[in-house]
């Protein structure tokens, strides 16, 4: 078996462009340790405080709203002296992403919350729509990603190269730790989320990198899925043309399911090694279908699944992640310890990935700092449920120091595995009174006529 | 009828952001009432409501008024009547008298002027109207009750203006208003409410901002702090959608027409949505009595969820708009 070590290098071979810049402190607490997750506590303090420091101290000093909302609340760069200093960094609701104007304003708006220098962006129409602006950005460069249409508001963050890079990079070496020794660059993957080389949705957009850590990789949802699609299909809009995209985005899940499955046939009966990573509900409808067929697959050791959110499989039933992985040893003969769900969000760059041990959520910890705050938004202690929030040292083109709608509860350390970090419970919920959101839930409104059942 | 030299100086005609803003928000109204004809047709009739909405009986009398009463007949900006908002009105002129115009400070009056109006009057969706059908109902939109809290200040010599905007659908408000099918979809389509407001009294050399639309009552009912005089409810319990604040003196032509139409064309909707308020306000006034009001401020002020950062919409070079 490969050690930690050339594994590790090897998948940095196979990704060298998402790697970290050098001398920065990010690369020394990202890339530099070979497993995340079983950095010395000691050494890991160091490196947490050093990256997130660093990057308070950039959106400080370049970022203009942050630097006010610092000003209002007293708080500086002179302030950070400590690991517990740091959970005094001012913090952000996630909803303020959602706090935008329309048109050109919107442009403006984007720009007035990136930290440091825009590249020249040149808007073409007269009244542009949202995709149009976020087209223009990313010609000059700036990737805008979005979530989360509940309500009608998505979540828009703008995010430079460099951030958009290092999103990846710790998506891509954290999934693979965790399943080590399974990953090889010579295997197939199946994206069960819209195509990121079309599409700037996160569902999707934040593994890009899979097809570059994987040799071979279909796509569940081959076409550009925009701000005004994702509104018509989530039912926000009505109207003939709404029913029209409605009705077909019925009629290519039916076929998407097909392909599937059709895809697990050619890889059944050969040695490859197969993964899906994605939202859970498409791989969910397989299995339905398959189960409905009388039939299963036996990939044993040859297969993998990075689940992305969205545990809801139909408008009211969420399925508890742990007969999930179930329904994928039955159906399609996977071993739970390969079976992973991973845990993010569009505002951040940090990925929670289970342990294939006990499926706990381990957190990045040596540049990423998460909180869990009481009813009264301050930090809790260890055990206690509360709204999660976190403060991303990966975040270079805006300020990464945010609260979330997510309940969760922070365990100081894994109660099943030996990695030293802190975990959080291996569900997590929205915190009362939050939308359902997540990118994983998007696509499964996107395909919303219920596929499989 | 209103002079063209009143539609001109008095701000009646919309500024160019609320243009937008009625504008995008006719469009997705007639958007949905296109695409739900069938729903509109079941709407259009009262007998359709889920349940009835019946007005609630006055929460005060209107004091007596008598020609010596004193009132500012300066046709100055901000001090002068406007659209919905005649401060020379009797029963304005008469209850700005009785909670203290010409007898207190500034401050103490525009406060009483704020108690008043964020106590005594209820949330009802209805067409604008004058303050004086307002307090003859004891209820009003947002707008109406805005308006007489501005029309007392203005009869007592202090400036008084709109600050309206358009705001995210909080949690709060949408178990309220947007409970209605239809109201759901128009917010949705639009993706924001749109248009809400606070007024603002100068008093002291200083814009005094007043949330009176949500009385106690609501903001409990809601889980949400009670705004108290001088405090703005935004960045408190919502936010605005950047880039849609306005200071204005009057309220302006097309803000009646939307809700004329939605009044017009589904009346059971608006039956639905004021019974809701009711229900809210039943629910607030259980709260508040069982905590006390002070009590239920103090813990809900802890709880509530931190401040948004604001962030100023400051044109860039970078960007470059061709068109």
């Amino acid at each position: 078996m490969t050690d930690l070590n050339s594994y590790i290098a090897k998948l940095d071979k196979a990704i060298e462009k998402y790697i970290p810049s050098k001398n920065t402190p990010l690369y020394e607490s990202l890339y530099k340790p070979k497993d995340l997750f079983r950095i010395p506590l000691d050494d890991a303090k160091k490196m947490q405080l050093k990256t997130i420091k660093h990057s308070f101290i950039h959106h400080y000093n370049n970022n203009q709203f942050y630097h006010n909302f610092c000003k209002e609340h007293s708080f500086s760069p002179e302030d950070i002296k400590t690991n517990e200093d740091l959970d005094k960094i001012p913090l952000i609701p996630d909803k303020f992403f959602k706090d935008y104007p329309n048109g050109k304003e919107f442009a403006t708006w984007l720009a007035n919350i990136y930290t440091g220098d825009l590249p020249k962006i040149v808007i073409k129409q007269k009244k542009p729509t949202y995709d149009d602006v976020i087209d223009a950005f990313n010609r000059a460069g700036i990737i805008v990603t979005y979530s989360s249409g509940t309500g009608g508001r998505h979540t828009f963050v703008p995010r430079d190269q460099r951030t958009f890079l290092n999103s990846e990079y710790i998506l891509a070496k954290s999934f693979v730790t965790m399943v080590y020794p399974f990953w090889e660059y010579d295997s197939y993957g199946y994206l069960l989320m819209p195509n990121p080389r079309k599409n700037f949705i996160y569902a999707g957009k934040a593994v890009e990198v899979y097809f570059d850590a994987v040799k071979d990789v279909d796509v569940a949802i081959d076409r550009r899925v925009t701000t005004e699609l994702i509104s018509m299909t989530m039912g926000g809009a009505g109207g003939i043309k709404s029913k029209f995209v409605r009705y077909f985005a019925y009629k290519k899940s039916k076929k998407m399911i097909d392909d599937i499955i059709a895809w697990l046939e050619k890889h059944e009966n050969t040695d490859h090694k197969i993964t899906f990573v994605g939202a859970p509900y498409i791989l969910y409808a397989v299995m339905e279908k398959l189960k409905k067929q009388g039939r299963t697959f036996n990939f044993g050791e040859r297969g993998g699944v990075g689940t992305g959110g969205g545990w809801k499989i139909h408008e009211n039933k969420r399925i508890p992640v742990s007969d999930f992985r179930k329904e994928v040893q039955n159906v399609l003969g996977f071993k739970d310890k390969y079976i992973l769900d991973i845990y993010g969000m569009v505002e951040g760059n940090g990925w929670m990935v289970h342990c294939p041990e006990g499926h706990y959520l381990h957190v990045p910890y040596s540049f990423y700092k998460p909180l869990v705050l009481d009813d009264e938004f301050k930090p809790a202690d260890y055990g206690e449920w509360g709204r999660f929030a976190f403060l991303d040292g990966a975040a270079q083109s805006y300020p990464g120091f945010i609260v979330t709608g997510d309940r969760v509860r922070l365990l100081k350390r894994c109660p099943v595995c030996d990695r030293p970090g802190p975990v959080l419970e291996p569900e997590v919920k929205r915190a009362k009174g939050e939308d359902v959101r997540g990118c994983a839930e998007e696509v499964r409104k996107m395909l919303s006529s219920d596929l499989g059942s | 009828m209103y002079s063209l030299h009143e539609i001109k100086t008095r701000g009646y005609l919309p500024p160019k952001r609320l243009r937008r803003l009625l504008f995008y928000g006719f469009l997705a109204l007639g958007k949905v009432f296109i695409t739900n004809m069938k729903d509109i047709k079941k709407l259009s009739s009262l007998s359709n409501t889920k349940r009835r909405y019946h007005r609630p009986p006055r929460r005060f009398e209107i004091p007596q008024y008598n020609k010596n009463m004193k009132y500012c007949t300066k046709d100055e900006r901000y001090l002068r009547p406007t659209m919905y908002c005649n401060s020379h009105a009797p029963e304005i002129v008469a209850l700005a008298h009785q909670l203290g115009a010409y007898q207190k400070s500034d401050q103490e009056f525009a406060e009483a002027a704020f108690e008043f109006a964020k106590r005594k009057l209820i949330l009802e969706m209805l067409p604008l109207d004058g303050v004086e059908n307002t307090l003859r109902r004891g209820t009003g939109t947002c707008l109406h009750e805005l308006s007489v809290f501005v029309a007392l200040c203005r009869a007592a010599g202090i400036k008084a203006r709109y600050k309206l905007y358009s705001m995210n659908m909080i949690e709060a408000w949408s178990d309220t208003l947007a409970d209605d099918p239809m109201v759901k979809k128009w917010s949705d389509a639009m993706g924001y409410f749109m248009i809400h407001g606070e007024a603002e009294a100068y008093v002291d050399g200083k814009w005094m901002v007043c949330d009176v639309g949500p009385t106690p009552e609501r903001q409990a009912g809601s889980n949400i702090p009670i705004t108290r005089f001088g405090e703005d409810s935004i960045g408190i319990w919502f936010s605005v959608i950047p880039g849609t604040i306005m200071e204005v003196e009057s309220i302006s032509f097309g803000l009646n027409a939307m809700m004329k139409l939605v009044f017009k064309v589904a009346p059971a909707t608006v039956d639905n949505v004021n019974a809701n308020i009711l229900d809210q306000i039943k629910l607030g006034r259980k709260i508040l009595a069982e905590k006390g009001e002070k009590e239920y401020d103090a813990e809900i002020r802890k709880n509530f969820k931190p401040k948004f950062p604001e962030p100023v919409l400051k044109k860039r070079h970078e960007i470059i708009f061709e068109k």
